[in-house]
C-alpha cells in the first residue's frame, strides 16, 4: 500500500496527551497508509463554507451510495475564545459578549448571563425588571424559532417561509433597536437591571407584533405541516428515543420531541415562570417532523406568555435601587457628589463578588442554556465564566441521527437540531 | 431570599473564605440534609469526598477526590434514589498561580428533579481523570473540549483530539491562566501556520479510524425504536 | 495580449492612442468600459462567506425588507466559481483562514471582496489568540464595512461602492487592476517585523493586563514551558 507523507495531522499511533517522553511533536512528519480505493464507500466533504450548514460546520461523510454510514462533524471554525474574554472583563463588560455568542436571540443570552451573576452575588431583582426580562427572553425565542423556521424551509427546498419569517423578523429587529439601538447585539441588560427601561410606544408596538404574527404563522402553518413533501422529507428522519435523548444530553425541543416533558421553564422554575399559564409542546417520535411541530407550538406559546407578561407589567424601578450595583442617573452623578464616587467605583472597578460559583440554566430557544460563573473573593471579573451551550451537546449526536440516512436526510437532521455555530464554538 | 434584606446582604456576610486548595474543612452554610444526593454521599464515600458547600443560595457542590471518580458518577446515576441521568456540562476551571486544574460536573436527574455540581482538583503535574463517556453519551464532546482547552486527559475515553482548536494546535492549552489572551505566537507566525494548514485533514478513511466497510443498515423507524427498543421501557416509567 | 490589445487606440504596443498617450482609453474603448462595466455592476453574484452574526445582516439585506435584488445580487452564489463578489460577513479565526484563502484563490477574475463588519476587517471585539486581525492578512480587500454588525444599508452601501470601483475599471488597465502579486499572496501583509513588534503578548493595549482577577498572581513569566513546543 502506497504511503504519503503529512506534514500536520493525526494519525494512528499519534498520542494527543499532554506530553512526555516519547510523545512525537506534532510539527513532525509521518506516513500513514493511503487507503485502497476500491472499495464502495466514498468521503465527501460538506463545509465549512456551505449554505445548508447553519454556519462553518464541517461534516465529514461516509457514504455507501447515497446513505451516509458514518457522518464526523468538525467545529472549530468559529472559536472566537469568549470564556478567555470574559475571564479579562469586569462582569456589565461581559454582556455585549453574550450577544454575539447566540445570535440569532441575543436577548435570552443577556438575561440569563446576568441572572446568574446575580444568583451569584445574591442580589435580588425588581419586579418589573422580572417581567420584562420575561418579555425580552420570550420575544427572543419567537426570534430565534423563526430563523430556524425560514432557513429549514430553506432546506427542504421550501423558499417563501424564508422570506415570510424575515419579514416578521424585521418587525422583532425594530423592537430591539427601540429598546436598545441595535437589531442584532442588544446589550440589553446588567448586573442589578437593565441598561435602560422599555421606552413610550415600546409595548404598543410589541402588541401591534403580537397581533400580527400568528397570522403569519398560520400561512407558514398551512403551507408545510401538512404538506406532503415536507411530510415525507421529514417524518421518520432523525428519530432518536427518549432515553437515548436524555444520555446525548439533548435539550430544548429537541429532547421533547424525542418525548421527555423537560423544560426548564417547568422543572427549574426562574422569574416566577410557575405562575403563568402555558404549555409545553411534547413530542412523540423524536423525528425531525416532531421537532418542527414542537417548535411552531413553542411559537404560539410564547405569544400567549408575552400577553400574561404585558399584562402584569408592574411599575417601579428597573434597576436595584442600590448604588453599588447600579450606576446612579445622570444628574445625580453630575450634581451628587456620593452619587458621582458610586459611579466612579462601579465604572473603574465593577460590582465585587464573593467568592463562589453558580451554575445558571434556563430555558433558550436552542435547549438548556447554562451559565457558569466562578468568582473568588472581592472579583471584579471572574476566574471563569462558562456558558453551557445547547446546540455544542444536540451537534454531537448528529453521527447518531444519521447513519442509514440519505445525505439529503442529513442536512435536514443538521436543520431540525437547530443549531447554532456561535454557541458552539464560542 | 427574604425581602426583608436588601440585596448585598448576602454578598455583604457572604460565606467564610477559603482558597481553592483548601481540603477537608466544611462548609459554612448548609446542611447536607438539605439535599438528600450530598448526605448520601457523605455516606456512601467518606473518603472521597473532601468537601461540599453551598453557592449561590440553593446549588450544592461536591468536591471528590478524582481517584474514583467514575464510581462514585456511576452510583451517582445508577442509584435508583438519585438517578442523576442528566450529564449537563463537563468543564474545567483553572485559578491559577499553580493550583490544581478542577473538573466541574453539572448534573440533573430528570427523574427527581435535583441538580447537583461535582468538583474534582487534579494536580498540575498529574491532569488525568477517568472519562464518563461510558456513563453519558453527552460527556463525549464536553470533555473533549475540556482536554483541548485545559490539557486535561481523560482515560478511556474513545476519541481524545482537539475539538475547538485545530489538531496541530502548538501554542497550548487556551483557557489555562498561564496562557496569554493574544496566544504565544506572533501574528505572524499564528497566520503563517494557520495559511498552511490542510484543509483536507480528516479526509481519509484511516484518519476516520476505520477502513473495513461494514454492513449498511437502514436507520431505525420511529415504529422499531417504540416497538422493543430499551426506549420502551422508559416511556412506561415515565408514566 | 488581451482585449485592450486587440482595440483600436488600446494597449502600449500600439502608436496611435488617445488624447492621453498610447495605451490610454479611446471613445470605442470607453463606451465598451461602460457597456462592460453597466454589465458586471448590475448583475453582481455574491459569494457569501457568512460565518456570524453579519452573516444574519446579511441575509436580512437579502430580504424583503431590504432586498438585494433590486441590485441584481439576489443569486447568492454559494459556488466561488460563479461568484463575483466575495462577502465575508462575520469574526474569520485562523481555523477558517485557510478555507476563505482557498475559497478567494477559487473564484474567478474579476473578483472584489468586501469585508463586513468589525471582525473582518480587523479582528473587532475579538483580539485573542485564535482570531485573524482583519482578513486583509488573508485576501485582498476592496471595500471595509463597519459595524457590529453593519445595519443592511451599511452593507448595500459598501455593495455600491463596488459597483462604483466597477464603474470605474477599464479594460485597457485589466491586468493592473486585476494583479495580484504572487509574493505576497498567502503571506501577511505587513513586514514580518512590523507585525511580531505590534502583536507580542500584552503588547499595546492599555486594557489587558497578565492577571485577570488579581487574586491568583502568575507564577510562569518566561517562555512557556509547554511540553507540546518541545
Amino acid at each position: 500500500m502506497a504511503t504519503k507523507t503529512v506534514e500536520f495531522g493525526v494519525g494512528p499511533g499519534r498520542e494527543m496527551g499532554p506530553g512526555g517522553v516519547g510523545t512525537p511533536s506534532p510539527l513532525a512528519p509521518f506516513d500513514i497508509p493511503e487507503p485502497d480505493i476500491g472499495t464502495e464507500r466514498m468521503l465527501i466533504n460538506i463545509g465549512p463554507q456551505h449554505p445548508a450548514t447553519h454556519g462553518v460546520l464541517r461534516l465529514v461523510c461516509e457514504l455507501d451510495g447515497e446513505t451516509v454510514t458514518e457522518v464526523t462533524p468538525h467545529i472549530g471554525y468559529l472559536h472566537s475564545s469568549f470564556e478567555k474574554l470574559g475571564e479579562y472583563r469586569t462582569w456589565n463588560q461581559i454582556v455585549p459578549l453574550t450577544d454575539r455568542m447566540d445570535y440569532l436571540a441575543p436577548l435570552i443570552y443577556n438575561c440569563a448571563y446576568v441572572m446568574s451573576v446575580e444568583k451569584l452575588m445574591g442580589i435580588e431583582v425588581t419586579e418589573r425588571c422580572k417581567v420584562v426580562r420575561v418579555i425580552l427572553m420570550e420575544l427572543d425565542r419567537i426570534f430565534g424559532h423563526l430563523l430556524w423556521l425560514g432557513t429549514t424551509a430553506i432546506d427542504v427546498g421550501a423558499f417563501t417561509p424564508f422570506l415570510y419569517s424575515f419579514q416578521q423578523r424585521e418587525k422583532i429587529y425594530g423592537l430591539h433597536e427601540a429598546l436598545t439601538g441595535a437589531r442584532i447585539t442588544t446589550s440589553a441588560t446588567r448586573v442589578g437591571g437593565m441598561m435602560a427601561d422599555l421606552p413610550d410606544g415600546w409595548l404598543d408596538q410589541l402588541l401591534d407584533f403580537l397581533d400580527n404574527f400568528p397570522k403569519t404563522l398560520a400561512e407558514v402553518h398551512r403551507l408545510l405541516t401538512g404538506n406532503q413533501i415536507h411530510i415525507g422529507r421529514t417524518q421518520g428522519v432523525g428519530a432518536i428515543s427518549a432515553d437515548d435523548a436524555i444520555n446525548y444530553g439533548f435539550t430544548g425541543p429537541n429532547l421533547r420531541a424525542a418525548g421527555v416533558p423537560y423544560d426548564v421553564r417547568k422543572d427549574r422554575p426562574y422569574y416566577d415562570y410557575e405562575t403563568y399559564d402555558f404549555e409545553v409542546p411534547v413530542g412523540e417520535h423524536g423525528d425531525c417532523y416532531d421537532r418542527y411541530l414542537c417548535r411552531m407550538e413553542e411559537m404560539r406559546q410564547s405569544v400567549r406568555i408575552l400577553h400574561q407578561a404585558m399584562a402584569r407589567l408592574p411599575g417601579g424601578p428597573i434597576n436595584v435601587e442600590d448604588p453599588n450595583i447600579s450606576l446612579p442617573s445622570k444628574t445625580d452623578a453630575m450634581s451628587d457628589m456620593e452619587s458621582m464616587i458610586h459611579h466612579f467605583k462601579l465604572i473603574t472597578e465593577g460590582i465585587p463578588a464573593p467568592e463562589g460559583d453558580c451554575y445558571m440554566a434556563i430555558e433558550a430557544s436552542k435547549g438548556e442554556l447554562g451559565m457558569y460563573v466562578v468568582a473568588e473573593e472581592g472579583g471584579t471579573k471572574p476566574v471563569r465564566w462558562r456558558v453551557r451551550p445547547p446546540s455544542f451537546v444536540n451537534l454531537s449526536v448528529i453521527p447518531k441521527l444519521a447513519e442509514g440516512h440519505l445525505v439529503s436526510d442529513l442536512i435536514m437532521i443538521n436543520a431540525s437540531l437547530d443549531i447554532v455555530l456561535g454557541e458552539i464554538d464560542r | 431570599m427574604s425581602d426583608s434584606k436588601s440585596p448585598l446582604d448576602a454578598v455583604e456576610e457572604g460565606p467564610a473564605s477559603s482558597d481553592g486548595g483548601d481540603s477537608g474543612a466544611q462548609a459554612s452554610t448548609g446542611s447536607p440534609d438539605d439535599h438528600p444526593t450530598v448526605a448520601a454521599l457523605l455516606e456512601a464515600f467518606p473518603d472521597e469526598v473532601q468537601r461540599y458547600r453551598l453557592n449561590a443560595g440553593d446549588q450544592y457542590v461536591v468536591w471528590i477526590r478524582p481517584d474514583r471518580s467514575h464510581e462514585i458518577l456511576a452510583w451517582l446515576k445508577n442509584d435508583p434514589e438519585h438517578l442523576y441521568d442528566m450529564m449537563s456540562d463537563v468543564t474545567g476551571v483553572d485559578y491559577g498561580g499553580g493550583r490544581p486544574v478542577e473538573v466541574v460536573y453539572q448534573m440533573y436527574s430528570t427523574t427527581h428533579g435535583l441538580a447537583l455540581r461535582i468538583r474534582c482538583p487534579l494536580p498540575l503535574d498529574a491532569l488525568e481523570i477517568d472519562s464518563v463517556c461510558d456513563l453519558w453519551n453527552s460527556a463525549n464532546w464536553l470533555e473533549r473540549e475540556v482536554f483541548d482547552l485545559f490539557g486535561v486527559t481523560f482515560r478511556d475515553h474513545p476519541d481524545l483530539r482537539r475539538i475547538l482548536m485545530p489538531d496541530d494546535y502548538a501554542e497550548g492549552y487556551p483557557l489555562r491562566k498561564d496562557f496569554p489572551l493574544r496566544g504565544r505566537f506572533s501574528r505572524a507566525e499564528q497566520t503563517r501556520r494557520a495559511l498552511n494548514q490542510d484543509v483536507e485533514r480528516f479526509y481519509l478513511a484511516e484518519d476516520l479510524g476505520h477502513g473495513v466497510p461494514q454492513e449498511v443498515e437502514s436507520a431505525p423507524s420511529p415504529a422499531a425504536l417504540e416497538s422493543g427498543a430499551p426506549g420502551a421501557e422508559r416511556e412506561g416509567e415515565q408514566g | 495580449m488581451g482585449l485592450g490589445d486587440k482595440l483600436p487606440g488600446g494597449g502600449s504596443s500600439k502608436t496611435t492612442g488617445g488624447i492621453f498617450g498610447p495605451g490610454s482609453p479611446t471613445f470605442l474603448t470607453s463606451k465598451i468600459d461602460a457597456i462592460v462595466n453597466w454589465g458586471r455592476l448590475n448583475s453582481l453574484w455574491p459569494m457569501p462567506f457568512g460565518t456570524a452574526c453579519c452573516a444574519i445582516e446579511m441575509m436580512a439585506s437579502a430580504a424583503s425588507n431590504y432586498d438585494l435584488a433590486r441590485f441584481g445580487m439576489e443569486r447568492m452564489s454559494f459556488s466561488p466559481r460563479q461568484a463575483d463578489v466575495l462577502i465575508c460577513a462575520g469574526r474569520v479565526p485562523y481555523k477558517l483562514a485557510p478555507v476563505l484563502r482557498r475559497i478567494w484563490d477559487q473564484m474567478p477574475q474579476p473578483k472584489w471582496a468586501i469585508s463586513m463588519g468589525a471582525c473582518a476587517s480587523s479582528g473587532g471585539v475579538f483580539d485573542v489568540y485564535s482570531m485573524v486581525q482583519g482578513i486583509d492578512t488573508i485576501i485582498p480587500v476592496d471595500v471595509y464595512i463597519p459595524g457590529c454588525p453593519p445595519r443592511p444599508e451599511g452593507l448595500i452601501y459598501g455593495l455600491m461602492m463596488i459597483q462604483e470601483k466597477i464603474r470605474q475599471e477599464s479594460l485597457t488597465r485589466h491586468f493592473e487592476h486585476r494583479a495580484e502579486d504572487p509574493a505576497t499572496v498567502a503571506r501577511p501583509r505587513a513586514n514580518e517585523e512590523e507585525v511580531v513588534g505590534l502583536t507580542g503578548p500584552f503588547g499595546n493595549s492599555t486594557q489587558q493586563d497578565a492577571l485577570s482577577t488579581g487574586a491568583s498572581p502568575r507564577t510562569d513569566e518566561e517562555a512557556p514551558t509547554d511540553p507540546l513546543l518541545g
